[in-house]
């Protein structure tokens, strides 16, 4: 009951309540899609946060899940007519067996090698989906066919529907994070990214627990390419595997704060808006800015604020409400 | 076929002697600095424009323009060590990986707003100049490459054999705890690899200039193809970098042959994923850090 | 009384180096016993070998009844087998707390009754007042501390200290001392690798001297003073720290 009052979980629940009544209140498409983009690379960026923030293992190669969510129900649902709630499951369990092999190749490496090596990754699976013509259309890609305002078929007439999709989306990246975070398995994670060896000398079996997060970060990830698609109509190889993807999942983790529930929330809205604010500014033709922008906010936080910029938002909570340090923090960022 | 084969070889091979120069700086500031660069082919990016815009205002032919993309990249990098990665030295993973990785993002797109995605090409006297023999075909300017980028190999193996500011930098990346015995100051050693580094990196881009296009990811390719060929070669091993990236172009060119036009990256990532996978311990820094 | 550790014929090389040649000792249950010897004399090697982080080339080594060569360092640490780094390994970020309730999670996944058994094992070390420091704001002396209590919060039987002394001041190796005492009295099984002589006679019956990775000596303190074995083997390459042990 006493949970029930803290300010905590009153703020939440004011933020839900916000967010639930937005698109309601929103009319504007530019806006909404917005809101929508935000909600869905908060929510990639939360997934990427579960292994790259908590266990520290920098993965630059989560389009790989991406893609393979996407194409995985867009080919159900092209060839075979099964709906995209499916896919999206089916998707997500392709992209967890695909981390299996994958992570066995990659945890073989540390720091820098670990990014590199899932870099190529994904950029292996958009080469392979280039030449695969005959199941997924190789490098034209297709659109995905219009059937009107058909919800089983997760497709919508109103834009609405797709934000409260990735709303939710986002919510269960956030619950899954807490639980894991609140856990043994959280403090696992957290081990292993400060010190592997030292981690397995108290009885954590590292190898394990990384593949274990790794294929729940990887089915997130894939739930996110079937949305995306769902959402533009249209699919192909570089657009499912993108590599902006596998940067922006981990650029809003850093800039928002690595390894913390809200950090990526926090670094998406950050980037987003900037960006978007630069495109109302400049118009969209001006290629390189959104990136040179990104960029320097990176490196801003790296050389100014490591831990990323959510501190800076709950230092001046603390100071606002002068309350004192907070008892659960047990992990320090 | 056999001509083919050998056809295809020799491409590759020549080719690889540009990779080897991108590779052998990765590796470079990779065993003195402990940092992998993730930025290594903006520079040979920055060293490609430099020539072509001396090209076309001034006139100089690219081979020549190395006496000015090597000294600018050299300021560049020592720019790089002191103000960006000096910082973030012992900081852990993240910030290492991402302050270059986020360099190279940032390289990547201020070129693309002052350049343009457009590819440019210079085109010189000896562009289209070929040797033939035997049936096979050997282009000049590719020649040219490959034989100044093993030259500049070779000066840079008599730099660090010879020089103390050499030997101070192997020291350093042997032990680097003797090194500060012997009272090198690390900061100096450490601005000049990164500068010998880019440097190196900047000769790529001219040598490539007279048959590449220069466009804002040009760099991209080598930078991948160094990455590969620095794990291949064992990281901070400036001979296996070598001979990896001769491998590496060698091999992207045998997939481009026989395999497709689109499948030479195909090749190179297979090569990386296979090593990794049956190479024991993995290979940066084995099971203790 | 059972033997906690039996080491047999244990051989690691690295290279043309041969860290541990034929090394062979045994533990009884509830015994202290330190493992001494000059710098690079192969202790810490041996205590890699033991927990899993090395592979030994040749030998076996049995905890309580079980083969262990080839098992991975969780599976040892789960067997009962606690180590503690010669540099202290904590994990940097997390406060005291949390690094202890890691190493309390292997006993039990509910973290109530992980974050009860880490303020205990806290408090054993002396440690309490800091349980929500972060650990990389630690002075030396309380990393270890730390370390031994993320050790024991995973409940072992036996128990690796590796030079958990070294660099401590005189008093703070007293405070040390008391500890792998206290530690003994609870009824754990312990090697400490050490070099300070001083704490070495205050908390070990017996002692294993290694030297150029080969057993050279073994038996209770006062026969290992006199053993000329021993008093060459410092006096070739480790004198100095023989004769400043005490003042450490």
């Amino acid at each position: 009951m006493q949970r029930l009052c803290s300010p905590a979980f009153i703020g939440l629940a004011a933020l839900a309540g916000v967010l639930i009544v937005l698109p309601l209140v929103v009319t504007s498409h530019f806006a909404i899609d917005i809101c929508i983009r935000i909600l869905l690379f908060a929510f990639i960026g939360v997934a990427w946060n579960l292994m790259g923030g908590y266990a520290k293992q920098l993965s630059l190669g989560h389009a790989a899940y991406f893609g393979l969510g996407a194409y995985t129900s867009t080919i159900m649902q092209i060839k075979f007519g099964i709906s995209p709630w499916i896919g999206m499951l089916a998707g997500g369990v392709v992209a967890m067996l695909a981390s299996l092999p994958i992570g066995a190749v990659c945890f073989r490496l540390r720091g820098p090698y670990f990014a590199i090596a899932t870099i190529a990754t994904a950029q292996v699976l958009m080469l392979l989906f280039l030449k695969f013509r005959d199941f997924a259309w190789g490098a034209e890609g297709t659109t995905i066919p219009n059937l009107g305002n058909t919800p089983l078929m997760m497709q919508f007439e109103a834009k609405a529907p797709y934000y409260y999709i990735a709303l939710a989306m986002l919510a269960l990246g956030l619950a899954i994070t807490y639980r894991i975070e609140r856990s043994w398995m959280g403090f696992y994670l957290v081990a292993i990214g400060e010190d592997e060896d030292a981690a397995e000398a108290v009885g954590v079996n590292a190898p394990q627990v990384k593949r274990n997060i790794y294929m729940i970060s990887a089915f997130l990830t894939a739930l996110a390419g079937t949305f995306y698609v769902q959402y533009i109509y249209f699919i192909d190889p570089n657009t499912a595997f993108n590599f902006n993807i596998s940067v922006e999942a981990a650029l809003v983790s850093i800039v928002g704060g690595i390894g913390t529930l809200w950090g990526p929330v926090i670094g998406t809205v950050l980037l987003e808006v900037t960006s978007a604010l630069l495109q109302s500014w400049l118009g969209s033709g001006l290629g390189g800015v959104q990136l040179t922008v990104y960029s320097l906010i990176l490196i801003s936080v790296i050389l100014w604020r490591p831990t990323g910029l959510l501190g800076v938002f709950t230092d001046a909570y603390k100071w606002i409400v002068r309350a004192p340090p907070a008892r659960e923090a047990a992990i320090d960022g | 076929m056999l001509e083919t084969v050998v056809q295809a070889v020799i491409n590759g091979l020549l080719i690889g002697g540009i990779y080897a120069l991108v590779s052998i700086g990765v590796t470079l500031i990779f065993g003195v600095v402990k940092i992998v660069n993730f930025a290594q082919g903006e520079f040979v990016m920055i060293g490609m424009y430099i020539s072509y815009f001396l090209a076309t205002y001034f006139g100089i032919d690219p081979l020549l323009s190395l006496a000015i993309s090597m000294p600018v990249l050299f300021v560049i990098g020592v720019g790089l060590q002191h103000f960006l990665i000096r910082r973030v030295l012992g900081l852990g993973d993240m910030p290492q990986i991402f302050l270059t990785f986020a360099l190279s993002l940032l390289l990547m797109n201020v070129a693309l707003l002052l350049f343009t995605a457009n590819y440019r090409t210079l085109h010189t006297s000896y562009s289209d100049l070929a040797l033939h023999f035997a049936g096979l075909y050997v282009p000049v300017a590719k020649l040219v490459a490959f034989i100044l980028a093993m030259v500049l190999s070779g000066i840079l193996r008599v730099f660090l054999h010879s020089t103390d500011m050499g030997k101070a930098m192997r020291a350093a990346a042997q032990k680097p705890e003797v090194a500060m015995l012997m009272g090198i100051n690390p900061d100096r050693v450490f601005c000049v690899a990164t500068g010998v580094s880019l440097a190196l990196a900047g000769a790529a881009g001219s040598l490539l200039m007279p048959f590449y296009p220069a466009s804002p990811t040009a760099g991209q390719v080598f930078v991948l193809m160094a990455f590969v060929a620095v794990v291949l070669g064992t990281l901070g091993n400036i001979k296996g970098a070598l001979i990896a990236s001769l491998m590496m172009g060698i091999a992207e060119s045998l997939g481009i042959q026989f395999v497709g036009a689109d499948s030479g990256l195909i090749v190179v990532f297979a090569m990386l994923l296979l090593t990794l996978a049956f190479r024991p311990n993995g290979v940066a820094g084995g099971s203790a850090r | 009384m059972a033997e906690a550790l039996v080491v047999r014929n244990l051989s690691k090389r690295f290279g043309g180096l041969r860290a541990v040649q034929n090394l062979s000792f045994s533990i009884n249950e509830g015994e202290t016993v330190a493992l001494i010897g000059p710098n690079g004399a192969g202790k810490t090697t041996s205590f890699h070998l033991i927990t899993g982080f090395h592979r030994p080339d040749e030998g076996s080594v049995t905890a309580f009844g079980r083969e262990i060569v080839g098992l991975r360092p969780h599976d040892i640490c789960a067997h009962g087998l606690a180590r503690t780094f010669q540099v202290a390994r904590p994990f940097g970020g997390m406060t005291v707390l949390a690094n202890v309730m890691t190493g309390a999670f292997l006993r039990d996944k509910r973290p109530e009754v992980a974050c009860a058994k880490a303020y205990e094992a806290i408090e054993f070390v002396g440690l309490s007042a800091k349980a929500h420091t972060p650990a990389r704001d630690l002075t030396t002396i309380d990393q270890r501390r730390l370390e031994m209590a993320r050790a024991l919060a995973t409940e072992p039987r036996l128990l690796l200290l590796d030079e958990v002394m070294a660099g401590l001041n005189p008093s703070e190796i007293d405070q040390a001392v008391a500890l792998v005492g206290k530690l003994s009295k609870r009824g754990l099984t312990i090697i400490i690798v050490e070099h300070v002589m001083r704490a070495i006679m205050a908390v070990a019956r017996h002692i294993v001297v290694l030297d150029h990775g080969q057993k050279i000596a073994e038996g209770g303190p006062k026969e290992i003073v006199k053993n000329q074995e021993v008093v060459r083997a410092y006096l070739g390459s480790g004198y100095v720290h023989v004769a400043t042990a005490g003042e450490t």
